[in-house]
């Protein structure tokens, strides 16, 4: 639908005192709001898209209310749930229950002229409920219950509770992009389905969200499917673009590698203190929680800020985010400093305007992020981005070019996932004796598992009967019993509903590895799971502001020692860090062929030029981008010394090749510039190194960037070898390779440890004992080696794999982008270069890299740069 | 390879044969292993004793012993017998019978109970340590007794450690694998048996401290100058001394 209804039409379906109540606080309807008052209260489906502050919540619960208050003037409104609100933060649910507890007040007080008038009750249900008000809540049920996922989960599967949803209207997903794209999503899909088939009637399902992109996708994972296999009805209203953008790549100096680093630093923080002081507040994102912490600090310790600045991000306390939150609502911060916490979620009041340093790698990330400036709905969302280096420029410069014509990266419902499907199998099985075909059936009514093969889905009841071990531990092993010939299942034994209870959920335990003093076995802090199972013992890093030296690790505790005057050899944020976008590496890829091929095709007859002035056509291509005149110059000089130097430019229909050595380290590299986004190059990259390790015969190194990926071997590569890795490469499936290949890594013990906590092989909490992660993770690839040894598709395997090669890597997009190099549509071209060329650069520092400050990476690049520049001008 | 002339280490299995006592000789079987992690809600597959009886099927046809000494922890638990242990152990007496192989039992730490299946199941079950032919054989949760007894062994042979040794190679892979730790204490030789167990990886003896390890015997020893000889992939190497390895790591 395009145009709503008139305001005329959309209140005329409200309640009269729930239409009083709105018009005595609202001036007019939002845009959003003038589609859904009507549609709701016709009960069609519908999936809302609008930024923050554009009444989307109200638009949402309006006509909910009004039919609420409807049935409560008619004396029709009973004890028991109507409309279900699920949100993925915690933080949001509280806000909501806030939000609407003032407005049922308010129209109750209009109402009150009508005697036979009751209220409309509301209620929170988490986590975080005390004892007494569930009890409450099981007595005398809210009308509108405002939870979780996961505790929507626990109440559906609740004996008691399940009494009080036989009455449910409305469930709204709030934040659906949160949810949409992961597993809690998937969780919370089959929750609706569950919950429709035990109160044997449909719903009306509200989806809020903000930006996302296919939105199509979005309300398939909304509304589910029909017995036939189609999507259920639901109306679209994309109100997401009702802000418009003001945005900018900003470079902090005109030459971004001869300019000394203090200069650099100095400059970035200039611009970002002319900007604040500009304004009243404004809003800086890093993309890493380190960065975060040094931007605050130097911000206070160059300009003398305060208290009016202030940090925000995950690895803080809940009470001193909460406190950064309301004093940005209050208005009484001049900046705040945030890595991903702030981008999406809870209202944060008016921002000015948005500060982004260094790219946000998607430009739907971009586009949420901005979209936290302006004032109200209607206004202008300024913001820039500061870049870093000329990649980052050229990045950036495409990503605010691709957000201004509203080209967003699409996102992904994770399809059949195996893990959350075990777990909705013994829910299930708890409420009651199922028939197969009727479970499947109602499975598949979820859109995440629309296309859910029977094979699995058995398979999946097999494992969770216990048919992998001996008949006399099933008691012990079993969650449910499986009758193949009546072809029914049920739950087994007692135990199941609080294993059940107790162990649901979406999100893998976090873990945290503790580090000690190797000496005195004092505890200095903790670092992320996957960043030990990078270190090698000498390795230096920083932890809280310190440098150590890793040791040696026993379990879950690493072991360091102080290193004082060392450089870090690996950099802080590993793990942290964003990847680019698969989309937005497409349009830089095809910035870059336009481009370049304009460079060549003004200079066949002139010579081209280092240093030369850049011709007008050139100029007025790159005039169209959202970017400063310094930001012009050097991508210009950019592209020239690459063509100068390697004689093409990397693009998205051209993959270069380049066997080079890195004149630091003396290493053998080739170095691959493929553009299609750090998922695929992780995919691709393990491909290529499997078939070069083969043909070689020895181990291949493999480094995996945003705009490529390196390959380093013991001796030099010959062309042809990677001409025939690569032949032989398109030629296959890359599955089978990539399976054995996967199955040794750490990525792989990890991911398993989350997928059989998932599925419920690995309990969390048993019998009042609550594993530790440690034990968890605890020879994980002699549990892969036991599992694989009953059966190669054995459930809990077979998601592991699906999961990493979907949701880590980017199997799908890989091989299509295979079967494209092998038709020819993708070329690839393989250089000999004596250092790495220009474009490689930033690849090859990418292991000195860092945020703001970035001094060791940067003299290294001054280093390569020197010598490129020398080269072009010797073959002269 | 051959350790002596009389010790073998077949290719590729945690375990060392003895010609002089036609014996097979195993550590850290730990029984009964899945089913305890069971009861702390780790539903693994049972394939330990499987995986277990399988190598020393292969043991047996490849040296036709007569006798299996179990060097220890033969169980997991330490304080009860659980019933899966319970019978994961009687299927063991039962796989010993019907492969013709009589078990002797050297009491681990976790072995408590174990001689309460001595009558039943007429099992030789020796508490702490047992002299048996030219060799002393401990588990090693403590130091060995060295006196009249055990004059003139050829050689101690222990477990209780799991010893495995780490290697992290040039491109940053971390491999584990499963040792012998082959020394000497007091001048007489030691042997450290692996753990025959599927599910214990093992200590990486090169790459933690010597204060982790948990066998008293080491902080007595020149740990730096035993070698680890390593088993794994179908094949047992001999990989030189731990001081060595220590730079690999």
């Amino acid at each position: 639908m395009s145009k709503g209804f008139s305001d005329k039409e959309s209140l005329g379906v409200l309640n009269n005192d729930v239409r009083e109540w709105f018009t005595g606080n609202f001036k007019e309807l939002t845009m959003p709001q003038s589609f859904t008052f009507k549609l709701v209260s016709e009960h069609k489906n519908i999936l809302v898209a609008a930024p923050t502050g554009s009444g989307k919540t109200m638009s949402g619960f309006v006509a909910i209310l009004s039919d609420l208050f409807n049935k409560a003037s008619r004396d029709e409104l009973k004890e028991g749930v109507y409309c279900i609100y699920v949100s993925p933060l915690r933080a949001l649910n509280n806000d909501i229950y806030k939000n609407l507890s003032k407005p049922l007040e308010e129209i109750y007080k209009l109402s009150e002229k009508n005697a036979k008038s009751s209220k409309v009750t509301i209620a929170v249900r988490t986590g975080d409920t005390p004892q007494k008000d569930r009890q409450k809540q099981l007595r005398h049920p809210p009308h509108i219950l405002v939870t979780t996922p996961e505790s929507l989960a626990i109440l559906i599967t609740s004996e008691k509770f399940a009494e009080n949803l036989k009455m449910v209207e409305y469930v709204v997903i709030d934040e659906i992009h949160e949810l949409a794209n992961n597993k809690r999503g998937v969780h919370l899909s089959l929750s609706l389905e569950r919950l429709r088939s035990m109160i044997g009637h449909d719903f009306t399902r509200i989806g809020l969200g903000a930006t996302l992109y296919p939105l199509d996708e979005a309300a398939k994972y909304l509304v589910g499917c029909n017995d036939d296999g189609t999507s259920r009805d639901c109306v679209i209203i994309d109100a997401s673009w009702g802000k418009k953008l003001q945005v900018q790549a900003i470079s902090p100096v005109k030459d971004m590698i001869y300019t000394p680093d203090e200069k650099i630093e100095q400059n970035t923080y200039s611009i970002i203190n002319d900007i604040i002081k500009k304004n009243k507040s404004t809003l800086i994102f890093t993309n890493t929680r380190s960065g975060t912490e040094r931007v605050v600090f130097n911000l206070k310790k160059k300009f003398g800020y305060n208290e009016d600045i202030a940090a925000h991000h995950g690895s803080l306390s809940r009470e001193s985010r909460l406190e950064v939150e309301e004093l940005l609502k209050a208005g009484s911060l001049k900046c705040a400093v945030s890595s991903t916490s702030l981008e999406l979620g809870i209202d944060i009041g008016s921002i000015d305007d948005v500060i982004q340093l260094g790219s946000p790698k998607s430009v739907t990330r971009a586009v949420q992020r901005i979209g936290r400036a302006g004032h109200k709905y209607k206004s202008v969302a300024k913001g820039e981005i500061i870049v870093l280096n000329r990649d980052d420029l050229v990045e950036c410069s495409i990503m605010l070019d691709a957000a201004l014509k509203r080209h967003l990266d699409s996102f992904r419902v994770p399809m059949n996932a195996l893990d959350i499907l075990s777990q909705h199998i013994v829910g299930m099985s708890i409420t009651k004796k199922w028939d197969v075909k009727e479970a499947y059936s109602v499975i598949r009514s979820s859109y995440p598992y629309s296309n859910l093969s029977y094979g699995d889905f058995i398979a999946t009841i097999r494992y969770l009967s216990g048919e992998y071990v001996g008949l006399e531990s099933r008691r012990v092993y079993g969650k449910i019993w499986y009758d193949e010939k009546e072809n029914a299942f049920g739950k087994r034994g007692k135990m199941i509903r609080p294993i059940y209870m107790l162990n649901l959920g979406a999100i893998p335990d976090e873990v945290s590895v503790n580090v000690f003093d190797s000496k005195t076995k004092k505890w200095i802090g903790n670092i992320e799971e996957e960043f030990l199972t990078r270190l090698k013992p000498g390795d230096i890093f920083t932890l809280g502001g310190r440098l150590y030296r890793f040791e040696y690790a026993k379990g879950m505790r690493c072991y360091v020692s102080a290193a004082v005057s060392a450089a870090p050899t690996i950099p802080p944020w590993f793990s942290e860090q964003l990847p680019l976008s698969y989309e937005l590496a497409i349009e830089i890829g095809t910035f870059r062929r336009n481009f370049s091929e304009a460079i060549q095709k003004h200079f066949k007859k002139s010579s081209l030029k280092l240093a030369s002035k850049m011709p007008k056509e050139l100029s007025e291509m790159l005039g169209s981008l959202p970017i400063d005149s310094n930001a012009s110059k050097a991508i210009y000089g950019y592209f020239v010394e690459q063509l100068l130097f390697a004689g093409s430019v990397p693009n998205d229909k051209l993959m270069l090749i380049e066997i080079t050595k890195d004149p630091k380290s003396g290493q053998n590299l080739a170095i691959f510039h493929s553009l299609y986004g750090r998922r695929i190059n992780d995919t691709l990259s393990r491909v290529i190194a499997i078939h070069i390790g083969r043909r070689l015969g020895t181990d291949v190194g493999i480094m995996i960037n945003d705009n490529g990926f390196l390959i380093n071997t013991e001796g030099i590569l010959k062309p042809s070898d990677i001409e025939e890795a690569i032949t032989s490469m398109v030629g296959r499936d890359p599955e089978p390779l990539l399976k054995s290949n996967i199955r040794k890594t750490e990525i792989m013990k990890r991911r398993f440890r989350h997928v059989a906590a998932r599925s419920f092989m690995i309990l969390r909490n048993y019998k009042g004992y609550k594993l530790p992660v440690g034990k968890q993770q605890i020879n994980a690839t002699l549990l892969i080696k036991a599992v694989e040894s009953i059966d190669k598709d054995f459930p809990v395997l077979k998601e592991t794999y699906r999961e990493i090669f979907e949701e880590v890597m980017d199997l799908p997009r890989t091989k299509s982008l295979l079967k494209s190099i092998k038709s020819g549509d993708t070329k690839y071209k393989i250089i000999k270069t004596q250092i790495p060329s220009p474009f490689a650069h930033s690849m090859i520092t990418f292991g000195h890299a860092d945020v703001v400050l970035m001094k060791e990476r940067h003299e290294y690049l001054k280093y390569l740069h020197k010598m490129v520049i020398k080269r072009i001008n010797a073959s002269k | 390879m051959m350790l002596s002339e009389d010790i073998e280490l077949i290719d590729g299995m945690p375990l060392l044969f003895i010609k002089s006592l036609n014996a097979i000789v195993v550590a850290d079987m730990h029984l009964g292993y899945e089913g305890v992690m069971a009861k702390r809600g780790v539903l693994i597959p049972k394939i330990n004793f499987k995986k277990m009886s399988e190598t020393i099927s292969a043991a047996i046809e490849k040296t036709h012993a007569k006798k299996l000494i179990v060097d220890g922890d033969i169980k997991n638990e330490f304080s009860k017998v659980d019933e899966e242990e319970f019978n994961e152990l009687y299927d063991f007496i039962m796989f010993c019978r019907n492969a013709g192989i009589e078990p002797i039992l050297i009491k681990g730490n976790h072995d408590n109970f174990v001689e309460r299946y001595r009558e039943p199941f007429k099992l030789s079950v020796y508490r702490q340590q047992a002299v048996i032919g030219k060799y002393l054989f401990f588990h090693g949760e403590e130091l060995p007794e060295l006196g009249k007894a055990t004059k003139g062994i050829k050689a101690m042979i222990m477990g209780h450690e799991h010893p495995a040794i780490g290697i992290i190679d040039a491109i940053g892979k971390h491999e584990r694998l499963k040792c012998f730790l082959y020394g000497k204490y007091k001048n007489i030789p030691l042997i450290v048996i692996p753990a025959l167990n599927f599910f214990a990886g093992g200590t990486e003896i090169n790459m933690v401290p010597r204060s982790e390890l948990l066998a008293p015997i080491f902080s007595k020893l020149n740990l730096d100058s035993m070698h680890a000889i390593a088993v794994g992939y179908g094949s047992t190497i001999d990989f030189g001394t731990i001081k060595e390895l220590r730079k690999l790591a």
